[in-house]
């Protein structure tokens, strides 16, 4: 065994600690703020173990979409929804508990049998490519392209879906202002009604 | 092209001379680079920590520290060494562990990034595939530092000031990407050193400014965002939110936010050089300069000149962006949030989109200047 | 479709103004890099107080009939003046003056008031003592004259902006004897007195 299996290894397994650790973590912390943090910790773990997969493109991808996006979105909406609130004992809760862990162990399962069934490493001797960038790309437009375009569809639509939510413009306090009469409706935003665009 | 220095090779040549074997030489040779790296980004950030105050004085009509070593050289020493002495305070209210987490991952992407800054064509860590998109995956784990700390004080002005920088954070990302992006679609590479390769051998003519002002300017005011300088310092604006995120930090856990806010300086200052103006390229060709005193390129001397040339411009070019950045910040008086975010996503956005789509269609329609 | 197109062509134009005002403004800040430094460093460079400075007061014990008027006119009834009343020569006959400068004001209200002028304003503004109790500077202490800055040999007297001569914007450039702009009270007297011969 060379320097660099050795150094593999040993990253290989301390990267999978980490991933399980921070994933625990994030399941079983009583505060959310910790769980949202462990999860940034999870998603970088995993961008480790890429980059001992020599995909350091989807690695740095990870980095930027689930780390730098994803996750710090999770935390602003904890952050800005900072409410504690005491949630009453639901009857029968342990219906749900089992069908939750029924689901999560049906998961697992599956998981297993594909993780053994699956033909890993197809040829190992295959070296790392010069660039994953162009290797990527090349798959993108080729057997790829349909799912690639589908999912540009969805972003194009999560977008406009954004954009549409972010436009419409609420009046807040002068309805609510009016004391007496009829109170607005709690549940609801009055929307201003909005100007055609030029 | 001559491929210049490769101190690496001779590292491991000399050692592999000495009876080592290649694999140990190389292993003996891996920190080398990384701890120099550290070593000369700290040194940066000292130099410029001085001339910030200089400049600034200078802008101000005063003259700045004076008596801390000749022409006040060594203030930012004894700041770094006052900080490294003062008591480490942790509040009492505030989360402990979370609270020393939150500077720790701020600084280190940081740090990390200068992995792929290039001082010449072999004096770089490592000549990364995805090179500058490391940087940018890099530079989106900050927030969560900042968010950490904001959260972790337990003080009303961290909170703002971490979600505040948070917010610029991501909204500054998507413009900078984009222009970098138009940068790597004319150099075919997202490698630091093959963008310099592409702009090199015209000299001046040949570096992006030319054929990119439009991303410069975008990837400036993006990277000024990023690092929170002075237009766009609202996460620690003084006047409104005492310092923000860093309004509980005292002692070494400040002075990494303080090292980090102007290692990330320094490097979009180095990476402005490298992606805008030719990095280590000299303004005149240096072939051509060699031919005229009529020295051969592979000159063993003048190789060692070039590689010293090289990281001398590279240097020059990116402390003329620093010089700008100290310059606006006593120019540009501070832009409000709502200023901000409007800034970011309705005037850099749009002309990022439109950037790149100009550069893939002249791209496609001049190849030879565009990199086709 | 033209009003989008107008729209836009606005938007540039105010983009292209607002890039003209930014470059406006750097181009100033630069312009200031080139400048002097305006700063006096102080304790090797000082400034000469102007001629109407109010600075600690200087007292002349033999002179002062602790007429109280001083008291009388500041706004805090600072000074202390203890007397006693001498039946012999029917005079009242100062024991101690004193006046606190750690919390004077330095109106120089008692100064104007003083009949017998034993009160007086001097240059001296260097006031930093370890403790506040210090200031309380009796009789003996207001009777020192403070050094002035420009025959300190340690120091360079600097002058104000206004004592400078014509075109002269650095006290840095010119020596301190240099002749300011306009004429002195002086001259000025000396020309009117000439005229009206």
């Amino acid at each position: 065994m060379t320097l660099a299996d050795g150094v593999q290894l040993v990253s290989t397994l301390i990267l999978a600690a980490m991933v399980i650790g921070a994933a625990l973590g994030v399941v079983l912390f009583d505060n959310i703020v910790y769980s949202a943090f462990t999860l940034g910790g999870v998603f970088i773990s995993i961008a480790g173990l890429y980059i001992l997969m020599n995909a350091d493109f989807v690695s740095a991808a990870q980095v930027l979409i689930y780390v730098g996006a994803v996750n710090v979105l999770i935390l602003f909406a904890i952050m800005l929804v900072n409410k504690q609130e005491v949630y009453s004992p639901v009857p029968r809760r342990w219906i749900r508990k089992l069908s939750a862990a029924l689901v999560s162990a049906g998961l697992f399962g599956l998981l297993t049998v594909m993780l053994l069934q699956t033909e890993w490493l197809p040829n190992a001797a295959q070296t790392a490519p010069d660039s994953t960038v162009i290797l990527i790309g090349e798959h993108f437009f080729s057997d790829y392209l349909l799912p690639f375009e589908l999912a540009s569809i969805l972003l194009l639509m999560a977008l406009v879906g954004a954009v549409v939510i972010a436009r419409r413009e609420s009046i807040v306090g002068e309805d609510t202002a009016i004391v007496g009469e009829q109170p607005a409706p709690v549940l609801e935003l009055p929307e201003r009604p909005r100007e055609p665009v030029a | 092209m001559n491929s210049g220095i490769d101190l690496q090779q001779k590292f491991i040549d000399t050692l592999s001379d000495l009876g080592l074997s290649a694999g140990v030489a190389k292993a003996i040779w891996i920190p080398l680079p990384m701890v120099l790296m550290i070593f000369g980004a700290t040194v940066g950030v000292l130099v410029s920590v001085w001339l910030e105050r200089k400049i600034s004085a200078a802008a101000q009509q005063r003259i700045g520290p004076e008596y801390i070593g000749p022409l006040g050289i060594l203030a930012p020493v004894a700041d770094g060494i006052k900080l490294v002495f003062k008591e480490d305070v942790v509040p009492a209210n505030a989360d402990p562990w979370l609270f020393t987490l939150g500077p720790v991952i701020v600084v280190i992407p940081v740090f990390l990034s200068y992995l792929i800054v290039p001082f010449g064509q072999n004096l770089v860590i490592t000549d990364l595939g995805i090179g500058i998109f490391l940087w940018i995956a890099l530079s989106s784990i900050a927030p969560i530092g900042l968010l950490m700390a904001g959260y972790a004080s337990n003080n009303k002005y961290s909170l703002l000031g971490g979600l505040r920088a948070a917010a610029q954070s991501i909204s500054y990302e998507i413009p900078l990407a984009l222009a970098v992006l138009a940068v790597v679609m004319m150099s075919n590479s997202l490698s630091t050193v093959d963008i310099v390769d592409q702009q090199s051998g015209y000299g001046i003519l040949g570096w992006n400014v030319w054929r990119q002002p439009a991303g410069l300017l975008l990837f400036w005011i993006a990277a000024l965002a990023e690092c929170e300088r002075m237009p766009f310092d609202l996460p620690e604006a003084e006047e409104e939110l005492v310092a923000g995120y860093q309004t509980e930090y005292a002692g070494m856990k400040f002075a990494l936010f303080y090292l980090g806010s102007y290692v990330n300086l320094v490097l979009s200052a180095l990476l402005v050089a490298v992606l805008y103006f030719g990095g280590w390229d000299f303004p005149i060709p240096i072939e051509l300069l060699a031919s005229w005193i009529g020295v051969s390129p592979n000159n063993p001397v003048l190789e060692v000149v070039i590689a010293g040339l090289g990281i001398v411009m590279t240097l020059l070019k990116a402390y003329f962006f620093l010089f700008l950045a100290i310059l606006l910040r006593w120019t540009v008086p501070r832009v409000r949030i709502d200023q901000l975010l409007d800034l970011g996503w309705k005037f850099l956005l749009p002309i990022g989109l439109v950037n790149l789509l100009l550069t893939a269609g002249l791209k496609l329609a001049f190849p030879v200047a565009f990199g086709g | 479709m033209l009003k989008f197109l107008n729209k836009v062509g606005e938007y540039a134009k105010e983009t292209v103004q607002s890039a003209q005002y930014i470059g406006q403004g750097l181009s100033v800040t630069f312009d200031h890099m080139r400048r002097r430094p305006i700063t006096v460093q102080y304790p090797y460079e000082k400034l000469i107080p102007s001629e109407r400075f109010r600075g600690r007061i200087h007292f002349e014990f033999d002179k002062c009939i602790s007429c109280e008027v001083c008291v009388r006119v500041c706004p805090i009834n600072l000074p202390v003046v203890d007397w006693e009343f001498n039946k012999e020569i029917k005079k009242k006959q100062l024991k101690h003056y004193s006046i606190d400068f750690g919390v004077c004001i330095f109106c120089a209200n008692c100064v104007e008031y003083c009949p017998t002028n034993c009160l007086s304003v001097t240059e001296e503004y260097e006031l930093s003592t370890f403790d506040r109790h210090e200031l309380n500077f009796d009789s003996v202490a207001m009777g020192r004259l403070p050094y002035k800055v420009t025959e300190d040999p340690m120091v360079t007297p600097l002058r104000e902006f206004a004592y400078l001569p014509k075109g002269e914007i650095s006290s840095h450039a010119v020596p301190h004897t240099t002749p300011r702009a306009g004429q002195h009270p002086q001259e000025i007297a000396a020309a009117s007195a000439a005229s009206e011969d």
